[in-house]
């Protein structure tokens, strides 16, 4: 191009035209051979390694690349069914699970699906001490029986435990192959296990799909398991495509560059619902924004004490986030609003800003105090984190809080939360057991409150104490339910959160693209979807 | 005086320049963050006492200040500049790995640069004062006046989502394959091992954000050149030539661009090195995968030794961009060779 | 008098520093009098009127809180600007005063401060302000400071010549004669002389040290989110690109900004060029 003399020297318009004549002579479609999807998602992983990975991003590719024993149906978490495990018996006491194995399941490579299997990635989940490993806080010991037959014993009576066991985190891995590359379930796997890079760039499960790489903040790619033992997926290939900004997915949705983006904001849906070319799947969303004011007065401040927590939930204007984000809602409590029992919308607190002020007067704070949010710096499903944190600034300026907006990179913003380190901050939470039991880490025991919010069991009453122990084992459904009742009336007056926001989905897809289902544990399950002719 | 010396001159010149380099990084990297310790090591490192104090070896910072200078040093020789906070790798090695896609996109956006910039120094130059010349000061006035991100945004707006002319963020389509690793710019990967589709996708994501990077290179050389040429020709030398009758445009392609071309020639080194810096905003508009965007991700998340090891690799190719101007600067300019 | 009609006459032949000029006074008094001119106050969110493309209400639109964008942008200019400016400032004293005491001292003072200088222009100016607000953390302060670091060299290089073209005049060689000590000739002749090239230079440079201010900060490294900084309003755009009016308002405000003072610069040197007489 530049050998053209004449290109040199003359206007910018011949050049532009030029390129643009390339452009649409090259944009003709390459031929494709095998049947490939390409997903546009804002990547949030930390690693593929199930026993590691408790993002948003693995749950989804967990789902098609791993298998659980028990599962939910496919469009909702209404009862347990089989996978793994074609059957299982509870003991009498309901300590002891027994589960038998379907003897036609299969790993990718091969390998039948044995106890022994289940018995090394329960006791590696336990042993790495990763984010996940607590799940298994319950269990007391994972036993092989024989070759197709396990049993875990609780140290008590769990009514959720086989909605948790559904958690990728409890994904079945190819003890032989994990081992092979330096994993390992021993009681130092948290030192001595090595195998988080391998399993990173490839995945030895039994699923539909087998990972086929991974480049952080760029792409995964999951290939067909031509030997699936369940029935064939239609897409020989799957490419999940990092676009972190909503803008991009859409113009790349739009141009056709893309089949599936699952990070569409409100706004641009409104846009696309007239295009021929784009189908929208519109639902609530499992994520519940909300803010987390440290107990601990030397990392919360002003915030550790619960009458300024109240007078911050007081504070919010819960409709404008309504207006903000069309299709969400306003939930009562911590607890998800899909779960059995949550106070939803109609027992959400609502806007008082004389008694937030008054709650502010009490604590001592009459004319408010200077104090610093910090958040994630990203979009996630749709929702700008950033817009958000704006609003609640501006609520709170309303009752004399001078709120700083601290932005962080995600990475780092989380190892703040996790540490419980951050005195105010905001984030967003989707249930890891699709059980009222969930709402139990925002309570005293529970992993938010006492490891984010350092809300600790010392500090609450003997009364509260003893309903949340109750809430752990209560069977019976009705007393359940009046226990969670009570729970979540506590927390709207006492809680070290303030919860503000369940925003909808949306997610959009080429009008060719057949069988997309959501489900609030994995978000799509990306081996039913397929394409028209 | 001789090609060798000149040469060898320039290169004794630019060793100083080097370690000097290096000392200003160490003294930043020193001076700046509260706490050296906090700034280089992920938070979750700090409890641990084991790599505290190895971090504290490594780096020498219980000795004097010049011994960790000297540590620092004989660290950076071996290729060793710390590790990233974020991808807990050696920053040497993300440098490598990402700084390929920068030296795509900057070296395009230079030729870019300097075709629209020296096409249009030359019209504005040659047709001083007309109607040309005006419309030619204003766009290099955009070009320099504009933030290049408003210029990105304007153009992804414009000619990606509305025209869809060109292609968006990102080095490839989706789907793209990535051409066999040979340089690491995958215009020239795709083309050395005949990968056309690769190529085509690989040209049309380089467009916009070069026409953008390029705008800028650009403007300041459409001065450049207009202003130097105008000096030569004012020129005896070329007013013979217009006596001799020869015609206008050929005088200046002749006799005055040769020479009016030697202050852009000078100024290409200093230009590429704001050309790699002027990348940052550009490659975190564009999700361009360069030194860029790890630089701006690295500030983000406050990963200080990747952002400084950045710098000082930006620093290093500017004084390497320098001395090749030098070579250049000795065939263009006849002066050097009688001095 | 001669002199300003003189210069007067030379201005209406340039009239791009007479439009930078006035564009450059429209934003001074936007600084001022930004609270009398904005509509709206700029951080008041509608969340019911967001992202309104520009129309009767709201002039220049909405954005993703509705707030009012031309109150914003008209706001904005009073953080964009100072900040601005305190870097011109401080990069003119600073770089003044060692290029100064370079150029007087002479010797080994200046071929430190030489070679330091030409170091500092080896590194990538925004990027070493990155990681100057990297290590400080981000805010307003911090970006200034960053910027302050890595942008004396020019001034100290600039006014170390000056003072050594000035140490050669008969005045200060006759001052000597005369037995003038050295911190006399420094402060008495040197100084003064040397500093209205420099002013002059400063005042051309804040375009510039804006176009770096509103960098930094639409890399998330200046004022918190909601600021209605310039930079930190444009990087909305990112997000929002398909609503134009959100970051191109703010977009123009710089480019006008930056353009004015390029008009004059270029203006002066063509008035300064004895070929623009022909």
């Amino acid at each position: 191009m530049d050998k053209n003399p004449g290109l040199r020297v003359r206007s910018r318009h011949l050049f532009l035209i030029g390129i643009s004549l390339l452009l649409i002579v090259f944009s003709s479609a390459w031929a494709q051979d095998e049947e490939v999807i390409v997903i546009g998602h804002a990547e949030i992983a930390e690693s593929y390694d199930p026993a590691h990975a408790f993002n948003p991003t693995t749950g989804m590719v967990h789902r098609v690349t791993y298998e659980t024993l028990v599962t939910f149906p496919s469009a909702d978490a209404s009862s347990i069914v089989p996978l793994l495990a074609e059957s299982w018996s509870i003991s009498e006491d309901g300590l002891v699970y027994t589960f038998s194995l379907n003897q036609d399941a299969a790993f990718a490579n091969g390998d039948a699906v044995e106890a022994e299997d289940v018995v090394f990635s329960f006791d590696r989940l336990r042993n790495v001490q990763a984010q996940p490993s607590f799940l298994t806080d319950p269990i007391v010991s994972v036993e092989a029986v024989d070759q197709s037959t396990v049993a875990v014993t609780l140290d008590s009576a769990r009514p959720s435990f086989l909605a948790e066991l559904t958690n990728s985190a409890f994904s079945i891995s190819n003890a032989e192959v994990v081992r092979a590359n330096g994993g390992t379930d021993s009681a130092d796997a948290a030192e001595a296990d090595a195998a988080m890079d391998y399993l990173n760039q490839t995945s030895a499960g039994s699923g539909p799909y087998i990972l086929d790489g991974w480049a952080p903040q760029e792409q995964t790619i999951l290939v067909r398991n031509a030997d699936y033992w369940g029935d064939q997926p239609f897409f020989d290939r799957i490419v999940i495509v990092n676009i972190p900004e909503a803008a991009t997915q859409r113009v790349a949705l739009v141009s056709g560059e893309i089949d599936l983006a699952t990070d569409l904001t409100p706004d641009q849906v409104v846009n696309l619902a007239n295009s021929d070319e784009v189908d929208i799947y519109l639902g609530s969303s499992t994520w519940t924004h909300f803010l987390l004011m440290n107990r601990d007065p030397e990392v919360g401040g002003p915030m550790a004490d619960p009458l300024v927590a109240r007078a911050v939930r007081y504070a919010l204007d819960y409709q404008g986030y309504l207006d903000l984000w069309a299709g969400s809602v306003t939930p009562g409590t911590n607890m998800w609003i899909g779960l059995a029992g949550a106070h939803g919308q109609e027992q959400s607190l609502e806007r008082d800003l004389d008694r937030a002020r008054e709650l502010l007067a009490e604590a001592g704070y009459p004319d408010g105090f200077e104090v610093t949010l910090e958040y994630p710096d990203l979009t996630f499903a749709g929702v700008n984190l950033s817009t958000n944190a704006q609003k609640i600034q501006a609520d709170l300026a309303e009752i004399g809080l001078t709120v700083n907006l601290l932005p962080g990179e995600v990475q780092v913003a989380l190892e703040g939360y996790r540490n419980g380190t951050q005195g105010f901050a905001y984030w967003f939470w989707g249930p890891d057991k699709l059980d009222p039991i969930d709402f139990l880490e925002f309570l005293p025991g529970g992993k938010v409150a006492g490891e984010r919010a350092r809300w600790t069991e010392n500090m609450v009453s003997s009364e509260i104490l003893d309903l949340i122990a109750a809430a752990r084992t209560e069977t019976d459904p009705t007393a359940r339910t009046e226990i969670f009742n009570q729970l979540q009336d506590y927390a709207q007056e006492d809680s070290a959160f303030a919860p503000f926001n369940v925003p909808a989905i949306q997610t959009a897809f080429r009008t060719d693209v057949e069988g997309y289902v959501w489900h609030p544990q994995w978000g799509v399950d990306l081996s039913l979807l397929s394409r028209s002719r | 005086m001789p090609f060798y010396k000149y040469i060898l001159r320039r290169f004794l010149f630019a060793i100083p320049l080097v370690l000097g380099i290096t000392v200003i990084a160490f003294l930043i990297a020193n001076a700046v963050p509260a706490d050296p310790i906090n700034a280089n090591l992920p938070q979750n490192a700090l409890g641990n006492e084991r790599l505290v104090n190895a971090f504290r070896e490594k780096w020498g910072l219980d000795e004097p200040l010049h011994i960790q200078y000297l540590v620092y040093l004989g660290n950076l020789v071996r290729g060793d500049m710390g590790e990233s906070i974020k991808t807990r790798n050696p920053v040497a090695s993300d440098l490598r790995q990402f700084l390929p896609a920068t030296i795509e996109l900057a070296s395009f956006s230079i030729v870019v640069g300097l075709v629209m910039g020296i096409g249009f120094g030359v019209i504005s130059a040659v047709w001083r004062r007309s109607f040309h010349d005006y419309a030619v000061r204003v766009f290099a006035l955009i070009g320099v006046s504009f933030p290049v991100f408003l210029l990105a945004l304007i153009g992804l707006s414009l000619f990606h989502a509305q025209l869809g002319w060109f292609s968006g963020p990102g080095r490839l389509g989706f789907l793209t394959p990535k051409p066999p690793h040979i340089t690491g710019l995958y215009t020239i990967d795709s083309l050395l091992t005949g990968r056309w589709s690769t190529f085509r996708d690989a040209l049309s994501h380089l467009i916009l954000p070069s026409l953008v990077l390029g705008s800028y290179v650009a403007g300041i050389i459409t001065r450049i050149t207009r202003s130097s040429l105008l000096d030569v020709l004012g020129t005896d030398y070329v007013r013979t030539a217009r006596s001799k009758g020869q015609i206008e445009p050929l005088v200046v392609m002749r006799h005055a661009l040769s020479n009016a071309l030697i202050p852009v020639v000078t100024m290409l080194g200093v230009l590429y090195g704001n050309l790699l810096a002027g990348a940052v905003l550009i490659e975190a508009i564009f999700a361009w995968p360069g030194i860029g965007r790890y630089a701006f991700r690295a500030s983000t998340s406050q990963d200080f030794p990747a952002i400084m090891g950045v710098s000082m690799l930006i620093a290093f190719i500017y004084v390497v961009a320098n001395f090749v101007v030098d070579f250049l600067y000795f065939f263009l300019d006849p002066r050097i060779r009688y001095t | 008098m001669a002199d300003a009609s003189r210069f007067w006459g030379r201005l209406r032949k340039n009239p791009e520093v007479l439009l930078g000029l006035v564009v450059v006074l429209a934003w001074i008094v936007v600084v001022i009098f930004a609270p009398l001119l904005a509509p709206y106050d700029p951080l008041q969110q509608n969340v019911s009127d967001r992202l309104q493309p520009p129309n009767d209400v709201y002039l220049l639109g909405t954005d993703e809180l509705g707030r009012d964008i031309l109150s914003r942008v008209l706001y904005g200019a009073r953080i964009t600007i100072p900040a601005g400016l305190v870097v011109i400032v401080v990069n003119t004293v600073i770089g003044w005063l060692i290029g100064a005491i370079a150029g007087f001292a002479g010797g080994a003072w200046d071929e430190a401060m030489m070679r330091t200088t030409e170091l500092f222009m080896a590194f990538p100016t925004i990027i070493l302000a990155m990681a100057i607000t990297a290590a400080l953390g981000p805010d307003i302060r911090n970006a200034v400071i960053a910027l302050v670091i890595v942008r004396w060299t020019d001034y100290a290089r600039l006014t170390r010549g000056l003072i050594i073209q000035a140490k050669t005049t008969e005045y200060v060689e006759a001052a000597r004669s005369l037995g003038a000590g050295n911190i006399y000739l420094l402060f008495r002749t040197l100084l003064p002389n040397s500093v209205a090239p420099v002013l002059v230079y400063g005042s051309l440079d804040i375009g510039n040290a804006i176009l770096l201010f509103a960098g930094l900060s639409f890399l998330g490294l200046g004022p918190e989110p909601s600021s209605p900084e310039w930079g930190r309003m444009i990087s909305v755009g990112v997000s929002f690109f398909d609503q134009w009016w959100m970051w191109l308002s703010p977009g123009l405000a710089v480019a006008s900004f930056v353009m004015a003072f390029n008009f004059i610069g270029d203006g002066l040197r063509d008035m300064l060029d004895p070929r623009s007489a022909t």
